[in-house]
């Protein structure tokens, strides 16, 4: 099968819609700038907001005043919306997976203290990563074509591409005849003072790839390709824009926030992106790097390059320049810029790069015209979550598979923690919460049962995420004022952290993912599954179901008739053998 | 000096959620990174909000915490010479 990509949207700071996001591309126009709409104290770091007010985007959007909606969402429509008019489908279920990490975060943080009080109940339940997601979904089912399904993937900043991956294996399994992905992600106040702990956050426009280069600045948007398969684009006599050609996701299993010296993970991805195109390095004309500008992302990702590259490294830049780092939603606004690029022969400038380090790839300074067949798009996440994708302009052959079901081979529920000393070390535990160690002796136990202590893949299934990290830090953050926060709550915030978690303690680069859509989120876990086992992507897997009972997050809950629960099971699957 | 490198092993050790030693188990002279603790760059960037909170020093520069973070006394020394409150 080939699949053609027949549909963009793109939302960022430097454009509402692919035409403005192409011509300030261009113009070499970054979107980057003071801040003006997110309203936190630290005025003193650049943004690459969205220039619009939340009031504005619900105009836009076609969205009620009145009615409450994650700036997440917001962004996401508007890119939903153009890559569906855009590809002229219509009276066609589609899939959606759409990516994202601080999904209504906004809302929660707003009204953290109104519901203290009992009041703007209405916004709760938007809090969860995937609430947005069918926020989105309901809004283009008002507006134009009905979802037949929906997945959130939160792997932090790899989110998107992680997105695009799973409707590759859908459409490839005949599971679904269109998927709509990618991301959406706005800035937030919780993420924003999280990244300022990590002290990865430049107080000037970011430079990526340069000598100087002092991290990142965040922003904000939303980007989605609609996918298909060529002759089904045909059939309806679509504009093919491109195709997506191959796919990997690595984990660097290093570290929770820092990417590895020699760039293993972003290696295997590339690697395998590469591999399953059937492609060599040499064809590659163009890489979107991940390329946030922090000291260790980019050396870390320079070493992956010159590994696959060698002498013969193709033109590279990284966006982040333009848009600031729109962390879950990077991988979508990124896909949907290569695409632009292959259709223009344009590589988009590295903007702010003027010197260049001995270890460090030198990148594309300014625009430059030339023909793109092949490029490679990246996108890493906290963890050493990295995926990396080819979009080329001619289609790839991939192969297809009916859908089977794995079969299950154990399942390990952990309920009290009196034994994890014999699973997990006094060094391992030091950062753990209760709930994690449950986890963590859960995984280990599953693997010692069953005798894999490598699975190909780890995937975390979660309504909530790592909820009492995320409360924690999120209370620090209103009573302090947004000021003097401890790093480790925010580390641990995000929902990925327990898959990436067990595969850095087991030292395993396989697939990982994590998903958040409510009480769907197994199922969307064992979708992914099936569709890798059925193609010979993976042998087994391991799915980690967990949520954390959190009292702040109750507290909360009560008011909606909801609370949380603690659950920590872990279920190992394999190819289902014939008989 | 000496006390305020006790007080330097008990912040320390909740800061850094080792439960399961004193401020006795750390060696004042012995390297915090590496060997010895065996911290890493989370435990460096909870070091800094450390000093930040309890001694008022705000350091702009993640860097600059290699050369103060070797050792317990190496800390305390740039404290004693930083702190504003």
């Amino acid at each position: 099968m080939r699949i053609a990509i027949t549909g963009i949207g793109a939302v960022s700071a430097i454009g509402k819609n692919c035409a403005e996001t192409l011509q300030s591309l261009l113009e070499e126009r970054s979107g980057i700038c003071s801040m003006r709409i997110l309203g936190s104290r630290h005025t003193d770091l650049p943004v690459g907001e969205v220039p619009y007010t939340d009031a504005e985007l619900k105009v836009m959007a076609g969205v009620a005043p009145d009615e409450p909606m994650p700036r997440t969402a917001l962004l996401g429509i508007l890119a939903a919306r153009e890559a569906i008019q855009q590809s002229g489908i219509s009276n066609q279920p589609i899939t959606f997976i759409s990516g994202t990490t601080v999904g209504g975060m906004d809302l929660t943080e707003q009204h953290w203290v109104d519901y203290a009080q009992g009041k703007a109940t209405e916004n709760i339940h938007l809090h969860e990563a995937g609430e947005s997601t069918l926020v989105i979904a309901e809004a283009i089912r008002n507006q134009f074509s009905a979802f037949s399904w929906v997945a959130t993937p939160s792997t932090a900043c790899s989110s998107a591409l992680n997105a695009i991956m799973l409707g590759a294996n859908l459409l490839r399994t005949g599971q679904t005849k269109a998927a709509l992905v990618g991301g959406a992600e706005s800035l937030s106040k919780f993420h924003l003072n999280g990244f300022n702990t990590l002290m990865i956050l430049d107080h000037q426009p970011c430079r990526p790839f340069d000598a100087e280069r002092n991290g990142l600045n965040l922003g904000e948007g939303a980007g989605y390709l609609l996918l298909e398969p060529e002759e089904e684009a045909k059939r309806r006599e679509a504009t093919i824009l491109g195709y997506l050609g191959g796919y990997a996701n690595a984990c660097d299993a290093y570290h929770q926030t820092a990417s590895s010296a020699d760039g293993e993970g972003a290696l295997r991805a590339m690697q395998g992106a590469l591999r399953m195109a059937g492609l060599q390095p040499a064809d590659i004309d163009y890489i979107n790097a991940h390329g946030t500008a922090t000291p260790n992302n980019d050396l870390s990702e320079s070493a992956a390059i010159l590994r696959l590259f060698g002498d013969h490294v193709p033109a590279v830049s990284s966006t982040k320049a333009f848009t600031g780092h729109t962390t879950s939603a990077s991988g979508g606004l990124e896909a949907a810029i290569c695409v632009l690029a292959m259709q223009h022969g344009v590589v988009p400038a590295n903007l702010n790069w003027a010197s260049t380090a001995g270890e460090l790839i030198v990148p594309t300074a300014h625009t430059t015209y030339q023909p793109l067949k092949h490029v490679l798009c990246n996108a890493f996440g906290f963890g050493g979550n990295e995926t990396s994708i080819v979009l080329s302009t001619t289609g790839i052959d991939l192969p297809t598979a009916d859908s089977k079901e794995p079969e299950c081979l154990c399942t390990i529920e952990q309920t009290d923690d009196t034994d994890s000393s014999a699973y997990i070390s006094a060094t391992e535990s030091r950062r753990m919460t209760p709930q994690t160690r449950r986890i963590v002796v859960a995984a280990r136990r599953a693997m010692a049962e069953t005798g894999i202590a490598q699975p190909d893949a780890i995937i975390c299934a979660t309504q909530w995420g790592c909820m009492l990290q995320s409360m924690r830090f999120l209370q620090e953050m209103i009573d302090s004022e947004e000021q003097q926060l401890k790093p480790t709550p925010f580390i641990q915030s995000t929902h990925n952290t327990i898959a990436s978690l067990i595969a850095i303690l087991t030292g395993n680069h396989g697939y990982n993912s994590t998903y958040s859509q409510g009480k769907q989120s197994q199922e969307c876990a064992l979708a992914d599954i099936r569709s890798q086992m059925s193609l010979g992507l993976i042998r087994n897997a391991m799915i980690i179901e967990f949520d954390e009972q959190v009292d702040a997050w109750d507290n909360v809950l009560q008011h909606i008739g909801d609370r949380t629960e603690n659950k920590a099971r872990v279920t190992m699957y394999t190819v289902k053998r014939n008989n | 000096m000496e006390q305020l490198i006790e007080q330097l092993k008990s912040q320390i050790i909740e800061a850094l959620n080792f439960e399961d030693l004193t401020p006795a188990d750390i060696e004042t002279d012995a390297p915090l990174f590496g060997e010895g603790l065996g911290l890493d760059s989370i435990d460096a960037l909870e070091l800094i909000m450390l000093m930040d909170r309890e001694y008022g020093i705000k350091l702009a520069d993640p860097k600059a915490g290699k050369a103060i973070f070797q050792s317990v006394r190496t800390m305390a020394e740039y404290i004693n010479a930083n702190r504003t409150k």
